[in-house]
């Protein structure tokens, strides 16, 4: 039927089970990857961006979402046989060219849950879409079964990424070299925080860091979303972005025109 | 006609107004045209009394008085003319007289017959000369049978008004220096149309007489492939250029909207002015063609509510072509609806029809499938409760501690007892003579025999309305009350009785914990299917409706998702009140084949899924699966595109029938706090199009309260 006649080869090699927790099974979602798409929201990040907009993501823990229409338990828990089945199930319907896509949260926190469910599906194309960061390990194993990563690259000054996101930026760009040198086709993805990740400097850093990779990827420059701070209050959470939400991110695709590197505005 | 550049991807290219037919569209929007219309009321009453006058020459007589009263309008930027001047239809007979002579039958909805498919491909290439050389060679083959006699004097009558109107307007435009004008009018619709243009004007003139003598729901069939030759063509002489052609089929669709708030619907927009593209040929090659994209690209342009398209598709419709239908989903026009020719054509052939008619499809006003030209079927004639039967059939049931198969068993019986009621009915069906739109359809003139008498197909349609919410309350006394035994009998029983008053309790955890249709959940769609099953039963055993036809069970709600929930004087159908389901009395059903309003559905794949289980070579009238996507769902480039491959998914799927629509709540909110603003906001209610605030605002409630699908 479709793309997994050259795509990585995929194993249930172990009997075992493993059980992971989601937070929404979306389906027809169209930014995800190619094609209509089934998105699996693995729950559960170790990243804490300032800009997040899926809180709910956050805590690896099924928890209660307490909204103005009551209250809603979030994060359910599926062997990866189970999820399998639902997401095989759909398979003809994602036809030539759609697939499921994992994101989250981040899949790598779940990364044997997230290879298990992989290893089960039949004719689906897979994509990752991850924040990169997770031991080369783990990276090695998802993304080396899936056909396309979808890799954040947000800010490439190690200060600037502890104090945005909470998490030192090395394990990312040591996957991100990883990733150059696998098979697996990716897209670098950059969201557009104004003020934070669309300064002149980090886009440059960022084109040239891709520019020295052994495989130029494609970038895609992803607007702000400006629906971020809707589901804090509902989990619990403070919305307090230390950027302002007000000012128009600079799409600025100039840098990586200059270094040759494909780029557009998502 | 300027292309303008797209997002589409592929080939796809959209195209938009001139400035000229931009203008036009303004003027018709703010209802200049109707200062042209007279305040005179037609009489035809007086002399078809005086000469003593059946009903099959009263009806030629009204058309003609129609036709005569209409004064000739030409404006100056007009390539395409005829304007309505003459609001009312002149009546034939006074009510007391109507009462006398229908005593004993029932007159269908208004009376003319309606939501039939003329065979507008035969009048283009005929003529209306040579449909009148066939009405005489009958007539004179005919001449001792004094009844085929009458019908064709009649036809003939009705054929030289329209060509006399006809000639009336050449003159005119000839007075005006409007050679052109005049040149298409000498010849159509007299003559065969021998251009795009000609063809255009002919079935603007011809299609509007239809609205004049009374008739309604008129549809435009497979406008594709009947006006594909006349273009091609103008295309290969070189008298037109692709952008010359849109910009004459977009005045077309605009002079569509001219007197469409004269038509009779149950809201305004609901008027049938339908128009299929793309599917089978009748020998079962594929009739896409060039003017298939282009009627796309033009109703995009024009955006109004007229004439409301439909997309027939299959595993190898073009993805270029589908996304330029999201286009006009994107847009939010509420069109295309799409049907899956891989289910239609099974299901019609199923139903006894021969397979190249049913290759042949177009749909009624709304949704239903009928054959252009060889159907004299009343597809709607009513509509049977599911909920009504399902609701008897519990209490029934559980009041005597009788097992599940048993409440099926009381569901089949009541949806016979229903369809029985209906079909009752339908037999005393008297169906007026129409000569003027016998002339329009397939051996009328030929065999000398009205429309009204019966055509190759004469079968009636009645829906399974508000199934969801039927399919629901099943599953929600199958699994809590009998399988599981987490609700007693009685206190089910005293909640519905009292509108859950004092169980609200109870009430959420039929609405949260009882499996809902739509999401691909085994429990319940397959108590789905089975409602359809009894229903398409209870069709078959009503045998013959006395026309020489059946009865189709179909899947469309049209208004009934709100007359069955909180009753209508019209209507035959019970009301019910709060369903085992844990919806209340009076809200709303599912509207056609959708969830249960306000139920959570796991997403659009899953519904398809759900649908996709109906046995429809069982349940072919028609009815479609109607879906909301979020307008967050076509940002982005690729989107759109990617809703064309949804519909892919849709064929996939083995679903009937595809409504999709886009919505954004707030959007819509604003318009019902700021009507003013919104003039132009156009939604999908049920089988057709409107704008938002020309509706009532308990069909704009609805609206607001659909699934909405989205990021």
């Amino acid at each position: 039927m479709r793309a997994t006649k050259k795509g990585p080869k995929r194993t249930p090699t172990v009997a075992i089970d493993p059980t992971g927790v989601v937070f929404d099974l979306r389906e027809l979602t169209v930014h995800d990857g190619p094609g209509i798409r089934t998105t699996v929201f693995v729950k559960g990040c170790p990243l804490r961006c300032a800009w997040c907009h899926n809180p709910e993501g956050l805590s690896p823990e099924p928890q209660v979402m307490r909204g103005a229409a009551g209250e809603r338990p979030v994060g359910r828990s599926y062997t990866a046989v189970e999820l399998a089945t639902i997401l095989n199930r759909q398979a003809l319907l994602l036809g030539d060219g759609g697939g499921v896509t994992f994101s989250g949260g981040e899949p790598l926190m779940q990364a044997a849950f997230v290879a298990a469910v992989i290893d089960r599906l039949e004719k689906l194309h897979v994509t990752l879409d991850t924040s990169g960061y997770g031991t080369e390990e783990d990276f090695r194993l998802v993304a080396g079964k899936c056909d396309l990563v979808l890799f954040d690259l947000k800010l490439m000054d190690a200060e600037a990424h502890r104090r945005w996101t909470d998490v030192d930026n090395q394990p990312i760009l040591r996957n991100l070299a990883a990733l150059a040198s696998m098979k697996t086709e990716f897209i670098v993805r950059v969201p557009l925080i104004p003020g934070v990740t669309d300064t002149p400097e980090n886009l440059r850093a960022i084109a040239q860091r891709v520019s020295e990779l052994p495989k130029r990827p494609r970038v895609e420059l992803l607007p702000y979303n400006r629906a971020a701070g809707g589901k804090y209050a509902a989990c619990s959470l403070e919305w307090h972005p230390a950027y302002d939400e007000n000012v128009a991110p600079q799409a600025n695709l100039k840098p990586f025109q200059e270094l040759k590197v494909e780029a557009a505005l998502a | 006609m300027k292309t303008m550049e797209t997002h589409l991807g592929g080939n796809a290219r959209v195209t938009e107004l001139s400035p000229r037919l931009a203008a036009m569209k303004q003027r018709i929007r703010a209802g200049e045209q109707r200062r042209l219309r007279d305040t005179q009321i037609v009489e035809v009453q007086p002399e078809c009394d005086a000469e003593g006058l059946s009903w099959m020459r009263r009806a030629a007589r009204q058309t003609s008085r129609m036709c005569a009263a209409q004064t000739v309008v030409i404006e100056p930027d007009e390539r395409i003319v005829f304007t309505r001047t003459v609001c009312k239809v002149a009546p034939l007979f006074t009510e007391e007289k109507l009462r006398v002579l229908t005593s004993g039958v029932t007159l269908h909805e208004l009376g003319p017959i309606s939501n039939i498919c003329a065979d507008w491909g035969m009048i283009l290439t005929q003529g209306l000369m040579g449909r009148k050389q066939v009405a005489l060679a009958t007539r004179a083959r005919e001449s001792a049978n004094t009844e085929a006699v009458e019908f064709l004097d009649a036809a003939i009558e009705t054929m030289d008004a329209v060509m006399d109107l006809a000639r009336r307007y050449a003159a005119t435009a000839r007075q005006l220096g409007r050679q052109d004008v005049a040149d298409v009018l000498e010849r159509v619709p007299a003559q065969p149309a021998t251009t795009f243009r000609e063809a255009l004007q002919s079935l603007r003139l011809c299609h509007a007489v239809l609205w004049l003598s009374g008739h309604y729901h008129c549809g435009l069939g497979r406008f594709d492939q009947y006006m594909w030759p006349y273009l091609q063509a103008d295309l290969e002489a070189g008298r037109l250029d692709e952008s010359a052609a849109e910009e004459l089929l977009a005045e077309f669709f605009i002079s569509l909207n001219k007197d469409s708030d004269l038509y009779p619907g149950i809201q305004q927009g609901d008027n049938g002015q339908s128009l299929m593209l793309g599917g089978m040929r009748r020998d079962g090659s594929n009739g896409v063609n060039p003017l298939t994209a282009m009627v796309l690209r033009v109703a995009r342009a024009v955006a109004l509510i007229d004439p409301k398209i439909n997309l027939r598709v299959d595993r190898h419709t073009d993805l270029d072509l589908l996304a330029l239908a999201a286009e006009l989903t994107r847009i939010g026009l509420g069109f295309p609806q799409y049907a899956n020719d891989e289910v239609v054509i099974p299901g019609l052939v199923a139903a006894g029809y021969a397979e190249e008619d049913a290759r042949d499809y177009t749909v009624a006003a709304c949704w239903e499938f009928i054959i252009p030209g060889r159907g004299m079927e009343v597809v709607n004639i009513g509509a049977a409760s599911l909920p009504a039967a399902v609701d008897k059939a519990i209490r029934a049931g559980l009041a005597a501690g009788e097992s599940f198969e048993k409440i099926l068993e009381r569901i089949g019986a009541d949806l016979k007892a229903q369809v029985k009621v209906l079909a009752e009915a339908s037999r005393k069906l008297f169906l007026p003579p129409a000569p003027y739109y016998s002339v329009l359809m397939d051996g009328c003139l030929e065999r000398g025999r009205d429309l009204s008498r019966g055509l190759k197909y004469n079968n009636f349609g009645i829906h399974g309305a508000a199934s969801s919410n039927a399919a629901d309350a099943l599953a929600a006394v199958k699994t809590l009350v009998l399988e599981k035994k987490i609700i007693p009998a009685d206190r089910l029983m005293r909640a519905l009785d009292t509108n859950f008053a004092e169980d609200e309790a109870l009430r959420l955890q039929l609405r949260n914990d009882g499996p809902k249709v739509g999401n691909h959940d085994d429990r319940v769609d397959a108590l789905l299917v089975k409602l359809f099953d009894l229903f398409a039963d209870a069709c078959a055993a009503a045998g013959d409706n006395g026309r020489g036809g059946r009865f189709r069970a179909g899947s469309g709600s049209a208004m009934y998702y709100v007359w069955l929930a909180r009753g209508h004087a019209s209507m035959r159908e019970p009301v019910v009140g709060a369903t085992a389901d844990g919806r209340r009395a009076g809200e709303f059903f599912s509207s056609s084949l959708a969830p249960s309003p306000g139920v959570t559905v796991s997403g659009p794949l899953s519904a398809l899924q759900s649908y996709g289980k109906l046995n429809y070579r069982r349940v072919c009238n028609g009815g479609p699966l109607t879906m909301e996507l979020s307008d967050s769902m076509f940002r982005g480039q690729e989107s759109t595109r990617k809703v064309g491959m949804f519909v892919r998914a849709f064929v996939q799927s083995g679903c009937q029938q595809l409504q999709l629509n886009t919505l954004n709540v707030d959007t819509l909110r604003d318009a019902q706090r700021h009507p003013e603003r919104h003039k132009n906001l156009v939604v999908r209610v049920w089988g057709w199009s409107g704008y938002f605030c020309e509706l009532d605002e308990v069909y704009q409630n609805h609206v607001i309260g659909r699934h909405i699908y989205g990021e």
